[in-house]
C-alpha cells in the first residue's frame, strides 16, 4: 500500500476507507486534500475535530473518512446538527462539514443562512459538483445557465443562485456569515488551503465554496465525454482569480469576505449569557 | 415539593429540569407555546440554553447535536410542527440518540383549530418517520401532573433504551390550569414514583451491538474516541455499507431492544372497575379518558357492567390488555377512529368492538352514558350527526 501511505493519509484519515469510493476522476479527493492539509499546518490533530458529512456524493464519500469522531446528517441538516453540537462542545473543538451544493445551497440552504445568522463556530466546506450527481446527475442551483443536465435537457434555463449576476456568497455575506472564500482546487489549490485554514482559524461561521469537476455524470452529460482532462479544462478555462474575471467566467476564485473574529461568536453569546442571567437573574 | 396552580406546559417544563434537560430547541406553536416560553426563562437559570429555531426540522436537529455533545435534550410541537419531525426523528431512531419530545395534539388535518384538543396524531406518533424497521415509544398523560410524570419518564426511558420517546399530549393538557405538585430533591422524586437516569457516555467506536440489551450509552462527539455516527447502516466498526445482512441487524435492535423490554413501560395504564370482568371496557387515553373515568363510575351507580382502561404506554400497542372476549368502545378526539383500529386488531375473534369519536371538545357524560347503554342492550348507536359512528 505504498501509494497511501503518505503521513496526511496515516495521521488524518481511516485508511480503511481508502481508496474513496468516489468515481476516478472525481474532483473531490482534490478537495478532501486541501482540507487534510489545511489541517496539518495547522498543526490541529484529530481531537481538535469534528468532521460532519451529509448526503450526496460529498456527504457520502468523506463520511468517515476522517479519523477522529464524525457524524453524517440528514440532507440539508448538518447545519442545524453543527449549531447543537456547537453549544454541547467546549469552545475549543472544532468542527468542519464536509458537504455538497445541493445540501448546502438546496435543501439546506435555510439552516446554512441562520448559521450563518448566528456566526456560529462552524466551518463549512462545499464540495460543489454543479448538481445532483450521486442520483445520476440533475441540475442543482449552482449549475451554470445552458449546461445539459438529466432534468435539464434543454440546457440550464430556470433562474439559480448563480445566475443573472446573483451569487450564493452575496446571501451568506448578507446573512452574517465572517468568512467567505471561492476556490477551484485545479486552478488554485494553495490558495484554497491558505482559505481553509483561515476559514477554520475565524471564530465563527465560515464557508468555503469548492467547486470541482464530476466526470460521470456531469462531464458525460454536458460534454459527452468521460475523459477527465476534457471536464478539468472546461472547469479551468472558466475559473478566474476575483478581479481578474473574464466575459466566460463562472467561478472568482479568492477570498470573498473576510471579517473573522468580528462578531461574536454564537455559542459565547449563549453561553455568556447563560452565566449571567444564572448569576444575577437578568442579562 | 412545590405547589402551584399552573398550566401544563409550565409542569413539562419544570419536568425536563429535574430529569436534567439542559438544552431545549423549539418552534412557537399553539398549543405547545408556553412551554418554549417557560423553557426560555427557566433553562438560563439553570445553566441550560434555549433556542429557537427556523422551523421544527432544525429544532429536532438543534436537539441531535446537543445529544451528541452529551446534552440531555427536548422539544415540543403540535401537529403541523411534529410532521416536520420526520426526518431528524428518524435520524435519531437509527442512531439511538437520546431526547424526548412532546406533541401536543389539536384538531386537524393540516393547522385545523389550534386551540382545541384534538388525538389524531395516535398512529402519527408510532410511525413517526419513514422507512418502518424500528418501534416508538409513546406516553399519554391525561392531566398536568401526569404530563410532568410521563416527561421525568420519558426522560428515563430513552436514556435507558437509547432513543427519542414522545408525549402524546394535547391541547387540554398542556393549555389547561390544574394543580400541579412538583418535586424538587432526588428523594421527592423518588417517593412520588419518578424515576432518574443520567446520560452516560460510550467510549465506542463498537457501538452498534445487533443487541436488545439495555443501558448501552449513546455515542459522543468531542471525546476523541472515534466515534461515528450517521443516516447509513451502521456497522460494529460504524462504517456504512449497504449490506442488508448488517442492517437487518441493524434493525433488529431497533425493534427489539424497544419489545424486549416492555416491562420497563407496560405498567403505564390505569384500570377502573375491572376486576370484575366488565361487559363492555371502555378505553381511552389523554384527557377524555378524565369523562370517560367519571361516567364509568355513574355507570356502575346504574347498574351498568361497564369498566375503564385508560392506556398511558400507547406504543408498543400494549396487547396484553385485550385478550378476553368483551364488547369494547374506544373514545377518541378525532372523527376517523384510529385507537379503535388497534383494539379491533388486538382483541379476540368476533369481539364486538365500537367507537365514540369528537374532537375539538370533550364527550359528554350523558353522551357516553347513552353509548353504553345502546351497546349493552345490542342496540345501533344513533348517528349524532356524523360524530358518532357505529365500527
Amino acid at each position: 500500500m505504498e501509494y497511501y501511505s503518505s503521513n496526511l493519509i496515516e495521521e488524518y484519515l481511516r485508511t480503511r476507507k481508502i481508496p474513496s469510493t468516489a468515481c476516478s476522476g472525481c474532483g473531490l479527493g482534490m478537495n478532501h486534500k486541501v482540507v487534510i492539509q489545511a489541517f496539518k499546518e495547522l498543526g490541529l490533530k484529530t481531537a481538535d475535530i469534528i468532521w460532519g458529512t451529509s448526503i450526496g456524493c460529498a456527504g457520502r464519500q468523506t463520511f468517515a473518512t476522517f479519523k477522529g469522531d464524525g457524524f453524517a446528517g440528514t440532507h440539508g441538516r448538518a447545519y442545524a446538527i453543527a449549531r447543537g453540537l456547537r453549544i454541547a462542545l467546549p469552545p475549543e473543538k472544532k468542527i468542519v462539514l464536509s458537504v455538497g451544493d445541493g445540501d448546502a445551497f438546496g435543501i439546506g440552504l435555510m439552516h446554512l443562512i441562520h448559521s450563518a445568522r448566528v456566526n456560529a463556530d462552524i466551518t463549512v466546506i462545499v464540495h460543489d459538483n454543479l448538481g445532483y450527481q450521486s442520483t445520476g446527475g440533475q441540475f442543482g442551483f449552482t449549475t451554470p445557465m445552458g449546461v445539459k443536465t438529466d432534468s435539464s435537457p434543454y440546457g440550464m434555463f430556470e433562474p439559480n443562485l448563480m445566475s443573472e449576476g446573483m451569487d450564493v456568497m452575496h446571501i451568506l455575506k448578507g446573512a452574517g456569515a465572517t468568512f467567505l472564500a471561492r476556490h477551484v482546487v485545479l486552478a488554485d489549490g494553495a490558495m484554497a488551503v491558505e482559505s481553509v485554514k483561515k476559514a477554520i482559524l475565524n471564530r465563527g461561521f465560515s464557508l468555503v465554496h469548492m467547486p470541482h469537476p464530476c466526470v460521470t455524470n456531469f462531464a458525460m452529460k454536458h460534454l459527452g465525454s468521460r475523459v477527465p482532462v476534457e471536464i478539468f479544462r472546461w472547469f479551468k478555462e472558466r475559473t478566474a482569480p476575483l478581479g481578474q474575471e473574464k466575459p466566460n467566467t463562472i467561478w472568482a476564485t479568492g477570498i470573498w469576505h473576510d471579517a473573522s473574529n468580528t462578531r461574536p461568536e454564537f455559542s459565547e453569546v449563549m453561553w455568556g449569557a447563560t452565566e449571567k442571567i444564572r448569576r444575577t437573574g437578568a442579562l | 415539593m412545590k405547589r402551584f396552580l399552573e398550566t401544563g406546559n409550565f409542569a413539562i417544563a419544570e419536568a425536563a429540569i429535574i430529569a436534567g434537560c439542559r438544552f431545549f430547541a423549539g418552534y412557537p406553536i399553539t398549543p405547545a407555546t408556553e412551554l418554549a416560553e417557560s423553557m426560555s426563562l427557566r433553562l438560563p437559570q439553570v445553566d441550560g440554553v434555549y433556542l429557537q429555531a427556523e422551523d421544527e426540522c432544525a429544532a429536532m436537529h438543534l436537539c441531535i447535536g446537543a445529544a451528541l455533545g452529551g446534552m440531555k435534550a427536548m422539544t415540543a410541537t403540535s401537529g403541523p410542527g411534529f410532521i416536520l419531525y420526520a426526518d431528524p426523528f428518524g435520524w435519531a431512531l437509527g442512531c439511538e440518540m437520546p431526547m424526548v419530545v412532546l406533541n401536543s395534539g389539536r384538531v386537524g388535518p393540516v393547522s385545523g383549530i389550534t386551540g382545541a384538543p384534538g388525538q389524531g396524531e395516535f398512529y402519527n406518533t408510532r410511525y413517526p418517520t419513514q422507512g418502518g424497521n424500528y418501534e416508538s415509544v409513546v406516553l399519554a398523560p391525561n392531566s398536568a401532573q401526569e404530563a410532568m410524570a410521563m416527561v421525568i419518564e420519558a426522560f428515563y426511558l430513552s436514556e435507558r433504551l437509547r432513543m427519542p420517546v414522545t408525549v402524546l399530549a394535547d391541547q387540554l393538557i398542556t393549555d389547561g390550569w390544574e394543580d400541579i405538585s412538583i418535586p424538587e430533591t432526588e428523594e421527592e422524586m423518588k417517593e412520588m414514583g419518578m424515576r432518574f437516569w443520567p446520560r452516560k457516555f460510550h467510549p465506542g467506536p463498537d457501538f452498534y451491538p445487533a443487541t436488545d440489551a439495555l443501558d448501552i450509552p449513546p455515542v459522543q462527539m468531542g471525546k476523541n474516541t472515534g466515534g461515528l455516527c450517521s443516516d447509513w447502516t451502521p456497522t460494529e466498526q460504524g462504517y456504512d455499507i449497504e449490506e442488508v445482512e448488517d442492517h437487518h441487524k441493524h434493525a433488529y435492535r431497533l425493534i427489539y431492544k424497544v419489545r424486549n423490554n416492555r416491562e420497563l413501560f407496560a405498567h403505564h395504564y390505569e384500570k377502573k372497575y375491572m376486576d370484575d370482568d366488565p361487559d363492555l371496557v371502555v378505553v381511552s387515553y389523554g384527557t377524555p379518558s378524565r369523562v370517560v373515568n367519571t361516567a364509568v363510575g355513574r355507570a356502575r351507580s346504574q347498574g351498568m357492567k361497564v369498566g375503564s382502561l385508560r392506556l398511558i404506554n400507547l406504543w408498543p400497542f400494549p396487547d396484553e390488555h385485550f385478550t378476553r372476549k368483551a364488547k369494547y368502545l374506544a373514545v377518541e378526539l378525532n372523527w376517523d377512529g384510529q385507537l379503535v383500529r388497534e383494539i379491533q386488531r388486538a382483541v379476540p375473534k368476533d369481539s364486538d368492538v365500537h367507537f365514540l369519536g369528537i374532537c375539538g371538545d370533550l364527550p359528554t357524560n350523558q353522551d357516553l352514558l347513552e353509548t353504553f347503554d345502546k351497546i349493552l342492550k345490542n342496540q345501533p348507536l344513533q348517528r349524532k350527526g356524523w360524530e358518532m359512528e357505529a365500527w
